[in-house]
């Protein structure tokens, strides 16, 4: 068994992590209406150490989110705005000439942070998003002689509006490899959006100088946090006990291997998608209050994890295939036949 | 008795002219006789062929009392001495009698001198395939695409006959049953669990009318259903909690799916199990 030496999670250390996760939720649903499986998704990147794409137009309360989130469990917290003239020193840190000493000195960048927010990330040019995914994926960063280590956790929270293409530069799948989950941001539901109208419209002004401004959701953020880093390191900890089944590898492999053979598809899932998937579950599971993986998990999750790192071929997409339907064609033919290990075992049992 | 003469005088003028003198042409030449009378009914020229030696043409003709006078064109091919009425022909068909007609005289000689070398005679030669070229090609063309579509069809026709040959799916009833038995007699590998576990997923998605829903979507509904509900938990119970906590009555939980008939897996769900749906 995958977690067979890995002590199993006592009742205590799940009553507390569970204590901490709804405490968590209950501080970012006080600024944030809906948006459960978006929290839940950061809250999986941030457990696992994976880091999160966000793919959705402007106004749907990204930055907002991942504020409310970095102050309920008091992280650093920065942000970005990635525009086509940004440096990767602008994102790294550089050294300056000091004019007292005449002494280099390293200003380090906003990438040494705990929730780094990259906004728009495919405006930047290449060099600039070659710089952060290579930080995301080494933790680490050299800036002149010096290499630093990034703090922990580190999690890299990147948006990208999917409608706006002009002037952007597309991430390549290799490096959109490196993103754990890229989740696709929906509008709210009905009464989700008019409990958001109903919130807004009670914020008032706020006195300000000899003025006034309006006050925003952010205005409104409670400052002191809910849980510690601490609580982070016992949660990622308990994460890694979460048990994960022969049978439940044998779904995700299946899963990923069919990715690969599939007639539309000309690009499959790399064993990274794999490995995700399964830490992506487990944090799942806990997060739903479960000690254990189940199919479900499998399932909820395969497209943030699987669906980016697919790509279709020219003459699927010709004919008006998307990845999302090959993906669910995909996971509804599990267990269904011809493709997987588990239909190649079947037909011999 | 005067106007008699005048006529009679008119018919002969041109006779005795020929007679004295016949027109003569050379060779590819043309000569003209006009307005010469010829009695009886219009005359036309015999219609010229490769052989004939002299080609004659009528240019014009006019009525002349009871007779029609014609302005005549020759071309002589060969050179010699001709008589014109073998070229004519009544226009109604009727044939020229010995004396009908005064004979019209005529020489064609020749510019070169004698002793030409003549070109060899015009040998028929084979007639060209029917239609010609073109009338070739569409003809390949035609036995080329039928040659195509038939090698076509063939091939088609086998590997569809190969591929349900070989590739004959297993049926879902097919691939549960062994699964099942193994489960319940604690054989079934875990690879095989991972089959069976999806393959009984499977099963109720097509009972409820799932199969096109998003799956994880079909499964909160299949864990609310009334049957398929408890399945999933003790699957899940078994498959998936850590080993000292997975004990399941496995003899009850699949006892259903036994010996369950092909048929049975479409069968509708009954109506008071479908409370989760």
């Amino acid at each position: 068994m995958p977690t067979g030496t890995v002590r199993p999670l006592s009742p205590e250390d799940f009553a507390r992590t569970e204590r901490f996760l709804a405490a968590v939720r209950q501080r970012v649903a006080t600024v944030i209406v809906g948006q459960d499986i978006v929290v839940e998704r950061l809250l999986i990147a941030l457990f696992t150490g994976g880091h999160l794409l966000l793919q959705g137009v402007p106004g749907l309360a990204k930055t907002l989110l991942v504020s409310v989130l970095s102050r309920s469990i008091d992280l650093a917290f920065a942000r970005v705005q990635f525009t086509i003239d940004l440096l990767p020193s602008d994102i790294l840190g550089s050294e300056v000439l000091d004019p007292r000493t005449s002494d280099f000195r390293v200003r380090k960048g906003p990438v040494f942070t705990n929730l780094l927010l990259a906004d728009e990330i495919n405006r930047a040019a290449p060099k600039v998003q070659g710089a952060l995914l290579e930080a995301m994926q080494e933790r680490k960063v050299t800036i002149g002689n010096e290499t630093f280590k990034l703090p922990a956790p580190f999690l890299v929270i990147a948006t990208q509006n999917p409608v706006e293409q002009a002037g952007t530069f597309e991430l390549p799948e290799a490096q959109l490899d490196r993103f754990m989950l890229v989740h696709r941001l929906g509008y709210p539901e009905h009464d989700e959006e008019r409990e958001i109208l109903v919130r807004n419209a009670a914020l008032g002004i706020r006195r300000e100088d000899k003025g006034a401004i309006a006050r925003t959701e952010f205005d409104v953020l409670e400052k002191e946090p809910v849980g510690s880093t601490e609580e982070i390191v016992s949660t990622m900890e308990a994460v890694h006990q979460v048990h994960v089944s022969e049978t439940f590898v044998e779904h995700v492999v299946d899963a990923v291997k069919r990715t690969r053979v599939h007639p539309a598809v000309e690009l499959g899932c790399s064993p990274r998608a794999g490995i995700s998937l399964i830490k992506a579950s487990r944090a799942r599971a806990l997060i739903r209050g479960r000690h254990y993986v189940i199919p479900e998990d499998l399932f909820a999750l395969a497209e943030d994890v699987m669906l980016h790192r697919m790509r279709l071929k020219y003459e699927a997409i010709a004919d008006g295939t998307n990845g999302r339907d090959v993906l669910h064609e995909i996971l509804r033919s599990l267990g269904g036949g011809a493709g997987g290990s588990g239909s190649s075992s079947s037909n011999g049992a | 008795m005067n106007r008699f003469v005048l006529v009679v005088l008119s018919m002969i003028s041109p006779l005795v002219a020929l007679a004295r003198t016949p027109p003569e042409s050379a060779v590819g030449m043309a000569g003209r006789i006009e307005q010469i009378v010829l009695p009886g009914a219009e005359l036309v020229p015999v219609a010229a062929d490769a052989k004939s030696k002299v080609v004659l043409r009528v240019l014009a003709v006019y009525p002349h009392g009871s007779a029609f006078r014609y302005d005549l064109e020759f071309v002589g091919l060969e050179p010699g001495s001709y008589d014109l009425r073998e070229f004519l022909v009544r226009k109604n068909g009727s044939p020229i009698a010995a004396g009908d007609l005064p004979p019209i005289p005529v020489t064609i000689h020749s510019v070169l001198p004698p002793g030409q070398v003549l070109p060899h005679p015009l040998e028929r030669g084979d007639a060209p395939h029917v239609g010609g070229y073109k009338t070739l090609g569409i003809a390949a063309g035609v036995v080329w695409a039928a040659g195509l579509v038939a090698i076509l069809f063939y091939r088609r026709q086998r590997s569809a006959e190969a591929i349900a040959r070989s590739t004959k799916p297993a049926t879902l009833a097919d691939r549960l049953k062994p699964l099942v038995e193994q489960a319940i007699a604690g054989t079934l590998p875990a690879p095989q669990c991972a089959s069976l576990e999806l393959s009984l997923v499977t099963l109720w998605r097509r009972r409820l009318g799932l199969e096109d829903r998003d799956p994880a979507e079909a499964l909160t509904i299949l864990r609310a259903h009334a049957e398929a509900g408890p399945l999933l938990t003790g699957l899940e119970t078994w498959l998936h909690r850590p080993p000292e906590q997975s004990s399941v009555d496995l003899v009850a939980l699949l006892a259903p799916y036994r010996n369950l008939p092909p048929e049975a897996l479409d069968a509708p769900v009954r109506a008071g199990a479908s409370s989760g749906t």
